[in-house]
């Protein structure tokens, strides 16, 4: 399936492309477009404005995704949280991860184009997922 | 410091801008409040009833459209403008004055540092914690750099080092 999003890739969109084939599409095949016009019908829009997947009641894309995939996963809504604060920073969650995560992404974006961001992104988020999951199953944060 | 601050007389490029104007209904009230804290911690300049402005770029106009579209899942009406000043002088009062906004919130931190000076070790490292972060926010919405952000920076690390010496 093909799937569609803004050029300039950052956090929120970054981490929802991984999430995206993770989760949901394996075999997903990423666009990246300046406004939604531009947009193929036959690619599903995500992190654009006026689309089912983007911010919604607060909640940053990522969160929204899990909750129209109904991705229950503990530790992807552990992620969420970090992810949304790198995007919004308004302080819903404690989040003590996120700036830095922010810094990570905009430094990326400015040394890589767009696929390559959302390729390099697939190590950094994998890493922090399986971080989130193990500080989940120990209750405290691995070494 | 954004190296576009240094306005003087001679300065001839003009910034972008982009406007978020909007109406939102009277009630309910929480919608409205929830995008007011949004629009202060974005460092909006208001320049009229339902009419904000920051300085353009990717961020902030992500920022604005996202909250565009809050105030239509809210109920009421927004639009996003890219705009210019039609004056260097207009240009400058607007930085001007979202400058003096951060300016007294850099001072209010500054004061803070000062006083936690007569606090015990442990009020002072939780001070020293809160000023930081508050500072990072601060900065968050810090176009224009006036002079007092690194008089605070400066306040609050002199506050770190003090802590560190006594221990």
């Amino acid at each position: 399936m093909r799937w569609a999003t803004r050029r300039g890739v950052h956090v929120d969109r970054a981490a929802c492309a991984w999430l995206i084939r993770r989760s949901i599409d394996p075999e997903a095949e990423f666009i990246f477009v300046d406004d939604p016009v531009e947009v193929p019908s036959d690619a599903t829009p995500f992190d654009m404005r006026g689309v089912e997947l983007g911010h919604h009641g607060g909640d940053c894309t990522f969160e929204t995704i899990l909750r129209r995939y109904r991705l229950d996963d503990p530790a992807l809504w552990d992620l969420a949280r970090i992810v949304h604060e790198a995007d919004l920073e308004d302080e819903r969650y404690d989040a003590p991860e996120a700036p830095g995560l922010d810094v990570i992404c905009r430094g990326l974006s400015m040394v890589r184009d767009d696929p390559e961001v959302v390729t390099v992104a697939t190590a950094l988020f994998d890493g922090l997922y399986e971080h989130r999951r193990r500080a989940l199953l120990l209750g405290r944060d691995p070494a | 410091m954004q190296p576009w601050f240094h306005y003087n007389a001679r300065v001839v490029v003009r910034l972008q801008w982009v406007f978020l104007v909007y109406r939102l209904p009277r009630d309910p009230s929480t919608p409205r409040i929830a995008l007011w804290r949004s629009l202060r911690r974005l460092g909006v300049v208001q320049l009229a009833d339902g009419v904000v402005a920051l300085p353009l770029d990717g961020r902030t106009k992500e920022q604005l459209e996202w909250l565009a579209d809050e105030v239509i899942e809210a109920g009421g009406e927004a639009s996003i403008w890219v705009a210019e000043a039609g004056s260097a002088a207009q240009e400058r009062a607007l930085a001007s004055r979202m400058a003096e906004a951060v300016a007294a919130d850099y001072r209010a931190v500054c004061a803070a540092a000062r006083s936690a000076a007569l606090e015990s070790a442990a009020g002072r490292r939780k001070t020293l914690r809160r000023l930081r972060r508050e500072l990072r926010a601060i900065r968050a919405r810090d176009f224009f750099p006036p002079s007092e952000a690194a008089e605070a920076r400066r306040a609050v690390e002199a506050l770190g080092q003090a802590l560190e010496a006594s221990a």
